[in-house]
């Protein structure tokens, strides 16, 4: 079957300074990525690479359906409320459904906070907020940089299932975390970017979380 | 062309949303054109200058002063939280986000400038009532005008770090010849002269309008572009 989100050869580069190198990866159906790697190892860029915000500097990406980005930054506006940065986001979409953003408040618990500024919002909230204006258009790609950044315990498990609901549907996911035990139970591939190059991705059916962190310290000695 | 349309409106209601919330930059604008028009009024020697004379210079330097104003808070809202980021994700085409933006700067000068107007006559004692019609068309040509390349290099400029600095720097070249033109034919408009002896500013402000809005929609994508 053809995937949705197909990557190659991709390098980036900002100026001289190389950021990664001839990444390949595909995203099929129903595939969880887990992204890995340390801090500045370029996930974040790879990830606006893939949805299309930044050009590769060489290679290609394939996208075969919407997109949907959760970011570091929310990318909404904070004098509008949870409801209107929903319903401003269905309109640049062209979605009318006014149950779609209901049903998304709910999903991931602002239903009781749809009327509030985004101002007036923790950073676990504003986290909800922007995962909640990722998936209005329902996309068939879904990137998620840290997504259980600010969250609490109920927050990251709105997320999970979130992730869980969306791969059971055949959507696509690809997800950098520096948290993959908790994201081992809804992974279905894991990819080491560790010293500008993609190790990986490989299938972690079946295998224990530490199995991929003593893999991943392996990597980051031998960088 | 209705998702064009609909995806145009949909900035132009959500820009008046927000600044309607905040009114930081209309209250900014606001303040900024009662103190020019005072401090220009009370600046002249009565016995030698004519409230007259000065007047469409007065006019003309509130109206493009406040409307910076809002220009430069115009992009600096799409940089917070990166919601320009949130906005390319989106199918719209960039020219609708242009259009858009354009649409929601519009709406906050012409705002600004009726409420200026009003102030300008009062402090003026100018008499607009036969000739406003005239007055409105010059208004908007060369609102048009500054509005569309402002717009333009507000787009430009956010990425950069002194970004409310560098948009005046770089706007006010282009507002030279649109605002001398405004001026011009104002002045005739409060000289009670016919509108025949304005038409060749008219004319040249039609072409500003048109070249400043074509090059804008077309140079914006540019401005995106890392």
């Amino acid at each position: 079957m053809k995937p949705l989100l197909d990557a190659h050869g991709v390098s980036r580069r900002f100026g001289y300074r190389k950021i990664f190198n001839d990444i390949s990866l595909s995203l099929g159906r129903g595939e969880v990525l887990a992204l890995v790697g340390p801090n500045g190892a370029g996930k974040t860029t790879l990830l606006r690479v893939l949805a299309g915000l930044l050009k590769p500097t060489t290679g290609t990406v394939e996208r075969h359906g919407t997109v949907g980005l959760v970011a570091h930054h929310s990318m909404g506006y904070d004098a509008l409320t949870a409801r209107e940065n929903l319903a401003f986001a269905a309109r640049l979409w062209g979605i009318s459904d006014g149950d779609r953003i209901d049903h998304l408040l709910e999903q991931i618990g602002l239903a009781k906070w749809g009327e509030m500024r985004s101002a007036n919002f923790s950073r676990g909230m504003t986290q909800r907020l922007a995962i909640a204006r990722a998936l209005i258009h329902d996309p068939d790609i879904l990137l998620l940089d840290e997504p259980l950044n600010s969250l609490d315990e109920p927050g990251t498990q709105v997320v999970l299932d979130v992730i869980e609901e969306l791969a059971g549907r055949d959507r696509a996911l690809a997800v950098v975390t520096h948290q993959f035990e908790r994201m081992a139970s809804v992974a279905t591939s894991v990819g080491y970017l560790v010293g500008g190059t993609l190790v990986g991705p490989e299938p972690v059916d079946g295998r224990a979380a530490e199995a991929v962190s003593q893999k991943y310290r392996s990597l980051l000695a031998s960088a | 062309m209705r998702d064009y349309t609909r995806a145009v409106w949909a900035i132009i209601a959500k820009d008046a949303t927000v600044e309607w919330r905040t009114k930081t930059a209309f209250l900014s604008a606001m303040v900024f054109a009662i103190l020019v028009l005072s401090i220009l009024f009370f600046a002249r020697d009565p016995t030698a200058v004519s409230a007259l004379d000065i007047a469409p210079g007065a006019l003309w330097v509130t109206f493009t002063f406040a409307a910076m104003v809002g220009l430069n808070r115009a992009f600096l809202l799409e940089r917070e939280n990166n919601a320009m980021e949130g906005l390319l994700l989106t199918p719209v085409p960039r020219t609708a986000i242009f259009v858009g933006k354009m649409g929601g700067n519009l709406l906050f000068v012409a705002l600004v400038e009726l409420v200026s107007v009003p102030l300008f006559v009062l402090f003026y004692n100018v008499s607009l009532t036969e000739r406003l019609p005239e007055l409105m068309l010059v208004t908007a040509m060369a609102t048009l005008a500054f509005v569309s390349v402002g717009t333009l290099l507000s787009a430009m400029v956010v990425r950069t770090r002194f970004a409310e600095l560098m948009l005046p720097v770089l706007l006010l070249p282009f507002l030279i010849p649109p605002v001398v033109g405004a001026v011009q034919v104002t002045a005739r408009i409060l000289a009670g002269r016919p509108l025949s002896e304005m038409m060749g500013w008219l004319k040249l402000l039609a072409a500003f309008d048109i070249a400043f809005v074509v090059l804008s929609v077309l140079l914006f994508e540019a401005t995106l572009d890392e």
